[in-house]
């Protein structure tokens, strides 16, 4: 039997079993669960066989279902994910109900990222795009809250605007091409004409970048990334976001890059790095921590749609890179917001305080993953990044990647704001039963963060993958080190000799500093502090949280003015009073309707009359 | 490369860098205290001053975070002396600069400020945590035209290693702050942030923040911590004479050179007020990205 087709049938039978599953008993559901997510996993990672090629004819249409290395690596990176949220899932979705319902919809959003990343054809991957679409948005308002619904309708809106246009390229391609195939497609598109390339081109841009969150489009991720239990927030922003990053790639390197109109790759690089930096500027003012996360995934894809849009070997090489590792980051630290939520009631900056000594292990993942995402040597964050750069000076992009060096300093800010929120400050007595999140919740993290602090010393482990996938973007030849990273220039950097340096003194230090301060140490408590001959009294917090950046505020003050959700609002406003206006037309006059048929008779016979 | 030779040219290094940044600060002691009209403390003092806070017996202990903060600091300041060189053609003290670039050292920076910045936020004291949001409002105010100054350098050299820029300086005998004059005049603006003196001293504030991030700090760790601060200052100066001045062969040269451009930051220091933090993030994107943004213009033409 055909390995595509066992793995999509793991995970949409699995769903429909973990409907029923759920139905039975909470415990039935949970095992089922884990062990979907370990069986689609593994087979996917052990078993699937790449090569193989499903074609079906249904209705004239032609599907195929055909992996290339490419998608696999964003598969990869799902497989990765799903066992270890399917096991932080099992004490995180504790006390909800439809469970069954919610973990047919995560699973079903699996299958529709496997699908799409297995499609060989345009139809196949719209298909499963809308299951994806469909399945998220029901996550979306899965939650009964106050402003669910307001959040899954800007949702919806937006994903429609993205399949509309993403359909109408492929009815466009249906028509002058004759042939949906993806690879047929990108085959034949030189000899099209330069307007066919910009249409579908655009279109198709649309439709992915609304999934990737590209500015102007992104207005629903901040919400959708927020309202959605973190759960599958993690699978949200770590592997669903990567779908529209994965369409991009597809569209600009093939699209652009290999038919000559290297302008629009430009474009698109611009775009990602405007989203870098006014999402940073964004979330470092946010008051939630999911909110801030949300808003830092927009900024972090806007790396990677810049890195593919540049187009140069090293610069989509390390859009991958980014694109995989923001996956793994990013999942954990919804994760590990979802485990404050769970153990401390709220993700509220100016209500958490302090939880380092209640929950050390959670912050400990979680103070990797801010490492990674600030991109600090000597952890995996910095290989992206610095090949990212690199790959933009070498290439003479040097004002785009001043945007993305300041979307990346300010970045510094909003990741300080984050651990000194939740983790840091003074402590608080309304927080001293928060104990440390189940050890299902914090072992799938503190993998995922031991991953990274590996990859970022050998990060030639993940090369292998992207280099294979690079080839079938047309990058042929694509060389690579465990340790050596080496720019287009020649210069290079060797990351073993910058962690050991880093490492040595370190644990030098702290060796020579544990020894001799150890004896007389006197724990104090966080209100036990120098204030300027004002101790704070038991019932007295002196925690720092609102206003946090407020200088900063003032200094951009200018950027902050601007928002984009207003104008779609107004724009919306706009529409409504329109069709206000149109519906006046229904006067309920029989005579008037007689007119209408009439003006409309005599505009076709005008309009006859001229078409020969 | 041998492994000895490269552990005892870094522990020499690191001592060298160490004597001259803790001398550095005395002498910027003495030169703050003539200018105010006081006799100061000796130059040696700082020397002193570590030298107790590393004898103190009590010890304050907030959590592991606090117990770290400054080794965080003092390993990123010793690997950018290790990877930014010190002498040209030296086999010797060539360290790591042939295993580190630019943006890694831009990058190694914030290592150990967001290290200490932990630290400082777990001692719960809000003037620290206050610090600490200044300082890395203001980093986004001097990082930036710093920044695109080196880019500037490395597009017009096409290297984005120190090592080669000091070479090509070396063999053509040039400054790059004669070639680039923009790019040069950029850094230099930024300079007394990178180095949150002069008018961008915000960030530890004595008068209102109780010194801010080190407010907590005491005994060993705020000796560990002036060690790191020394040597940090040290490794910028460095690479701000390597990028720009034509690096150096020699010890006596380089301490010529840094302290020459040392001395530029302290007199800084001493004329003017200081500066609000948006005030700074505002003057700090003012002239120095005019000057950075004709150094791109200056690469771009030329």
């Amino acid at each position: 039997m055909n390995t595509l087709v066992v793995l999509l049938l793991i995970l949409f039978g699995g769903g429909i079993i973990a409907y029923f599953a759920y139905n039975i008993h909470k415990i039935v559901g949970d095992i089922w669960l884990v062990l979907v997510g370990f069986a689609a996993s593994i087979y996917y990672i052990g078993y699937l066989d790449v090569s193989q090629v499903l074609n079906i004819h249904l209705a004239g249409f032609e599907l195929t279902l055909a992996l290339n290395s490419f998608s696999w690596i964003f598969g990869l990176l799902i497989a990765v994910l799903l066992p270890l949220v399917a096991l932080y899932s099992i004490p995180y979705m504790k006390g909800q109900d439809r469970l069954g319902w919610f973990y047919m919809l995560f699973l079903f959003s699996v299958g529709g990222m496997y699908g799409i990343l297995m499609a060989g054809d345009w139809l196949t991957l719209f298909i499963f795009w809308e299951i994806m679409t469909w399945s998220s948005y029901l996550i979306v308002i899965y939650r009964r809250s106050e402003d669910a619904p307001r959040v899954g309708l800007k949702y919806l809106i937006f994903s429609a605007i993205g399949a509309y246009s993403l359909l109408t390229a492929i009815v466009l391609i249906g028509a002058n091409v004759h042939s949906l195939s993806i690879s047929k497609f990108f085959e034949v598109l030189p000899m099209h004409s330069l307007g066919f390339k910009v249409l579908i081109g655009s279109l198709m841009l649309i439709g992915f970048g609304v999934k990737a969150a590209v500015m102007p489009l992104h207005v629903w991720a901040p919400d959708a990334y927020s309202t959605t239990p973190m759960n599958y927030t993690s699978m949200f922003s770590g592997a669903l976001s990567k779908m529209g990053i994965y369409g991009i790639g597809l569209i600009v390197i093939n699209l652009y890059y290999h038919s000559g109109i290297s302008l629009a790759g430009e474009i698109v690089a611009w775009f990602g790095a405007i989203t870098a930096v006014l999402a940073t500027y964004y979330a470092l003012i946010q008051k939630d921590a999911k909110r801030l996360m949300a808003w830092s995934s927009v900024a972090q894809l806007g790396y990677i749609v810049a890195g593919l849009g540049i187009g140069t070997k090293l610069s989509v090489f390390a859009g991958i890179y980014l694109a995989v590792l923001h996956g793994l980051f990013k999942a954990n630290l919804f994760m590990a917001i979802g485990a404050v939520e769970r153990q401390a009631g709220t993700t509220n900056f100016s209500e958490l305080r302090a939880l380092i000594r209640k929950m050390p292990w959670t912050f400990f993942s979680a103070l990797i993953s801010v490492i990674v995402l600030a991109g600090i040597p000597p952890l995996s964050g910095f290989v992206g990044k610095w090949m990212l750069y690199e790959s933009m000076i070498t290439s003479g992009h040097y004002v785009i990647v001043v945007f993305l060096f300041l979307a990346s300093v300010a970045g510094f800010l909003y990741a300080f704001r984050f651990l000194f929120g939740v983790f840091l400050g003074q402590e608080e007595k309304e927080f001293e039963h928060v104990k440390e999140a189940n050890p299902f919740m914090t072992v799938p993290m503190l993998l995922i963060a031991l991953f990274l602090i590996v990859l970022g010393t050998f990060p030639g482990i993940m090369f292998k993958y992207i280099a294979r996938s690079m080839a079938d973007l047309g990058f042929y030849g694509v060389t690579y080190k465990m340790s050596v990273l080496t720019n287009d220039w020649g210069q290079s950097i060797n990351m073993q000799y910058i962690a050991a340096s880093l490492v040595i003194v370190f644990v030098l230090f702290l060796i020579v500093l544990t020894w001799v301060a150890y004896k007389n140490s006197r724990n104090v408590t966080t209100k036990d502090i120098h204030t300027s001959g004002e101790p704070p009294s038991e019932e007295d917090n002196y925690h720092f949280s609102e206003n946090f950046y407020r200088p900063f505020q003032r200094a951009f003050a200018f950027v902050y003015k601007y928002a984009i959700t207003p104008v779609y609002n107004e724009f919306a406003r706009g529409i409504e009073d329109f069709f206000q206006y149109v519906r006046r037309l229904y006067t309920g006059n029989a005579q008037t309707y007689a007119l209408y048929v009439l003006l409309f008779l005599a505009i076709l016979f005008l309009i006859a009359k001229n078409i020969h | 490369m041998n492994i000895w030779n490269l552990l005892l040219s870094a522990i020499v290094t690191t001592l060298l860098g160490f004597i001259i940044g803790v001398t550095y600060m005395g002498i910027r002691r003495k030169i703050v205290a003539l200018a105010q009209n006081r006799y100061g403390p000796p130059i040696y003092q700082n020397f002193l001053d570590i030298l107790k806070f590393w004898s103190k017996e009590s010890n304050i202990y907030h959590g592991v975070m606090h117990h770290l903060a400054p080794l965080w600091m003092i390993a990123m300041a010793i690997t950018i002396l290790l990877i930014v060189p010190t002498q040209y053609g030296s086999k010797f003290f060539e360290n790591l600069s042939f295993n580190g670039d630019l943006i890694l050292i831009l990058y190694l920076m914030p290592f150990g400020q967001l290290g200490m910045a932990l630290g400082v936020g777990q001692t719960g004291n809000p003037n620290s945590a206050i610090g600490v949001t200044r300082g890395l409002s203001l980093l986004v105010g001097s990082e930036i035209p710093f920044i695109m100054a080196l880019i500037a350098v490395m597009i017009q050299y096409h290297t984005t290693s120190v090592t080669d820029l000091v070479r090509i300086q070396q063999e053509h005998h040039t400054w790059i702050m004669f070639s680039s004059p923009f790019a040069f005049l950029a850094a230099l603006c930024v300079l007394p942030a990178m180095f949150h003196a002069g008018p961008y001293e915000v960030i530890i504030a004595p008068a209102e923040l109780a010194s801010g991030p080190m407010s907590e700090f005491g005994g060993k760790y705020l000796g560990t911590m002036m060690s790191a601060g020394s040597i940090f200052m040290f490794a910028k100066l460095t690479l701000f004479v390597d990028v720009f001045m034509g690096g150096s062969t020699n010890w006596l040269w380089l301490i010529v050179k840094t302290f020459t451009v040392y001395l530029f930051v302290i007199a800084v220091g001493i004329i003017m007020p200081r500066l609000r933090t948006e005030q700074a993030i505002r003057r700090l994107w003012g002239w120095p990205l005019v000057f950075a943004i004709l150094a791109f213009i200056q690469v771009a033409l030329f």
